[in-house]
């Protein structure tokens, strides 16, 4: 029996009166949907994190007459992505809080909170993460809707107060480890963390609200700068939605060029990692190895895509042009037979040093039954030595025909994260060659795909697995030619906010080189 | 924005040294320190522009320095939001003095691709709180154009182009 068989006999015998649908799992990316109602969504909450479903995402969609949370959830042994909406009144929204069962669901409800003006009732926090204070409406609604004049004080971030023995440090937004313009409050004690809070929003650029205002294929630039280390991987994400949602088939050559293509991505992401991390730990040395390789890799991407970073190769039902048989896979295999000296290299260089393992060895502890509450994912799950990938729990592209082991950690501190990155790229290179071997000929893209897409009544979710884990887009169509509502689930926001649980009493530079293996992006997180 | 008068008004000095400015100015111009600070997908490509294969070492810019006290370039390198600008106005006072910018990419130029009807978290060009120098156009643009940019900044400070126009091959 399956879980999903499984999980409506439970769920009918416990909640006699609450609807439960098996959806089109084929059309709308997940197996079953549930619509709550605010009595009971604290007892199905429960009832999913009593079977071990991690929370996958929480958003909200406005529909005009009434605000419909959503809250996604899964499973990491198997498969069965369950829906839960809950319908709100659009004048005064409330909702019990769901942070108590899932810790990450504090910032993702801080987040409806200001784009949505939803209240969260039982809420430690309920402050802006992500606005400016003199945002006056809250953004992703449909209809203006100004800011109440008596929430005008939620409308100050994270106001640290002093305490006696203890003192705040900004690290960020300006910060060389940082990755970006990520800001974390830090309250101290001497050297120690006695607290860490993020707050985000430094580069919030508006993507979702954007992709409400473009047509489907004037936003297929975007995906590529939100996560621009991993930009086909996201590109990816959204080709393969608004692919599913109109029903549009991709043949097999693309589909296996796609694949060659984002590994070659995913192993210039990881190297841009590997420069960065020992240079938070104040190596500077593999920054300039790892820059090197990866510029081999630009030059194959940027002969076919045109581009050096922001990639936007894939278009809706294949690519935008057929690779050239000759000079691509020669340059791919002579990178690969490069790649692999090379990490014999780095493995000298960096895994074996004594600096680095007492850097990183045992620091920065990530339990296995924290995946659930936070929903992880990528190379931070894997580490703690849960084998969760999207290639092989919902394979897409050419991932499903071709054969490839999940590297895991064993405890899940700072080296196993470095290590499966690691042996990531090692894997990555296998895909590659083997992919090369199967390459189909044949057309690169399906000719019947109208200039102006405009895809039936609906919504869905697609995963990918990007460089940094699950990366999820949901579109909710109404037949018109702009998405209704677009939301990224993004890997770096779930990884991120372990963050303020781990650095607890550690000290500030080990907290540091935690930040640096999480391998975050910022414009990811802020979208 | 644009209602705070931030920036110190760079005003010709009392006294000149025209031979010794010269010299100053050559010297400033091939030591440009510029401020780690990037933003987005641009700041990638800066710290390509710095590696070894494009080394922005060759033109004496690499010197890249975490705080704004010990600089005096800093490249605007992504977008700049509503929550960013308060911070990028505060690096670029504590910059001493002489010192330029370059807006790089097409965000610190103009907002590029993020400018849409309604947007509600854009500063929609970094020369609407900096006093911008050079421009360097491109959505990132390559490191190659960074490196002209730095040396139309050294022409600007100089008055002479110490490395020849490149051809175009096409």
């Amino acid at each position: 029996m399956t879980m999903t068989n499984r999980v409506i006999e439970e769920f009918k015998a416990e909640f006699k009166s609450v609807d439960i649908t098996e959806a089109p799992y084929e059309k709308q990316g997940y197996h079953l949907s549930i619509e709550a109602r605010t009595g009971n969504l604290l007892n199905i909450i429960d009832f999913l994190d009593k079977r071990e479903f991690y929370i996958v995402d929480l958003f909200c969609v406005d529909y005009q007459d009434y605000l419909e949370l959503v809250y996604f959830f899964n499973t990491h042994r198997e498969l069965c992505r369950i829906k839960v909406t809950l319908k709100l009144d659009p004048v005064k929204p409330v909702a019990p809080t769901i942070s108590n069962i899932y810790t990450i669901a504090r910032w993702y409800e801080r987040e409806v909170h200001e784009f949505f003006g939803v209240y969260f009732e039982g809420h430690p926090n309920l402050t802006y993460l992500f606005l400016h204070e003199e945002i006056g409406h809250y953004p992703l609604r449909k209809q203006h809707v100004p800011v109440p004049d008596g929430d005008k004080k939620l409308l100050n971030s994270f106001r640290p107060h002093e305490e006696e023995n203890s003192f705040f440090i900004n690290l960020g937004p300006q910060h060389p480890s940082t990755h970006g313009v990520l800001r974390v409050v830090l309250k101290m004690d001497g050297e120690y963390l006695i607290s860490a809070e993020p707050v985000l929003g430094y580069l919030h650029r508006m993507h979702e609200k954007m992709a409400e205002n473009k047509s489907y294929m004037q936003f297929l630039p975007n995906p590529a700068r939100m996560d621009y280390p991993g930009a086909l991987l996201f590109n990816l994400a959204y080709v393969e939605a608004v692919e599913k949602l109109c029903g549009i088939e991709v043949p097999e050559r693309a589909k296996y060029i796609r694949t060659i293509t984002c590994e070659l991505n995913r192993i210039a992401s990881h190297l841009l990692w590997l420069g960065a991390f020992p240079a938070d730990l104040g190596a500077l040395t593999p920054f300039m190895y790892a820059f090197d390789d990866r510029e081999n890799i630009l030059d194959i991407l940027e002969d076919v895509t045109g581009s050096r970073l922001t990639y936007c190769y894939f278009r809706f039902g294949g690519l935008y042009n057929d690779i050239n048989e000759e000079t691509f896979i020669d340059a791919t295999k002579r990178f690969i037979e490069r790649m692999r000296e090379r990490l014999v290299m780095y493995d000298k260089l960096i895994t074996g040093n004594v600096i680095f393992i007492n850097r990183v060895k045992n620091i920065g502890i990530l339990e296995q039954g924290q995946a659930k509450k936070y929903g992880f994912s990528g190379p931070v799950i894997r580490s703690t030595g849960i084998p969760f990938d999207m290639r092989k729990v919902e394979p897409y592209a050419a991932y499903g025909s071709i054969d490839f082991e999940i590297p895991t950690g064993h405890i899940g501190d700072n080296m196993d994260r470095y290590m499966v990155r690691m042996k990531e790229i090692e894997i990555s290179l296998n895909i590659i060659e083997e992919g090369i071997k199967r390459l189909p000929s044949g057309p690169f893209k399906t000719e019947k795909v109208p200039k102006k897409l405009k895809p039936p009544k609906g919504d869905i979710y697609n995963a990918v697995e990007s460089t940094r884990g699950e990366t999820g887009v949901y579109i909710v169509s109404d037949e018109s030619d702009t998405p209704y509502r677009m939301r990224w689930r993004v890997p770096s926001y779930s990884n991120l906010m372990t963050f303020p649980h781990l650095s607890r009493g550690v000290l500030i530079a080990d907290a540091i080189a935690t930040l640096g293996s999480y391998d975050i992006v910022v414009p990811e997180i802020d979208r | 924005m644009g209602k705070r008068s931030f920036y110190l008004e760079t005003k010709d000095p009392i006294i000149k040294f025209a031979v010794l400015d010269k010299i100053l100015d050559l010297a400033r111009a091939n030591s440009l320190w510029p401020i780690t600070f990037g933003l987005a997908c641009c700041a990638i490509e800066m710290m390509c522009a710095s590696m070894a294969r494009f080394d922005i070492a060759r033109f004496g810019a690499e010197v890249f320095r975490p705080s704004p006290r010990q600089a005096d370039l800093m490249i605007v390198s992504g977008t700049v939001t509503k929550k960013m600008a308060p911070i990028l106005v505060t690096l670029y006072e504590q910059m001493p003095s002489p010192k330029w910018v370059i807006a790089m990419g097409n965000c610190a130029i103009s907002g590029g691709p993020f400018v849409f009807e309604g947007q509600y978290n854009l500063v929609e060009g970094v020369d609407l709180l900096v006093p911008v120098d050079i421009y360097v156009p491109g959505c990132p643009p390559r490191p190659e154009s960074l490196l002209e940019g730095l040396m139309k900044l050294e022409e600007k400070i100089t008055g002479t182009r110490r490395f020849p126009v490149p051809e175009p091959k096409w």
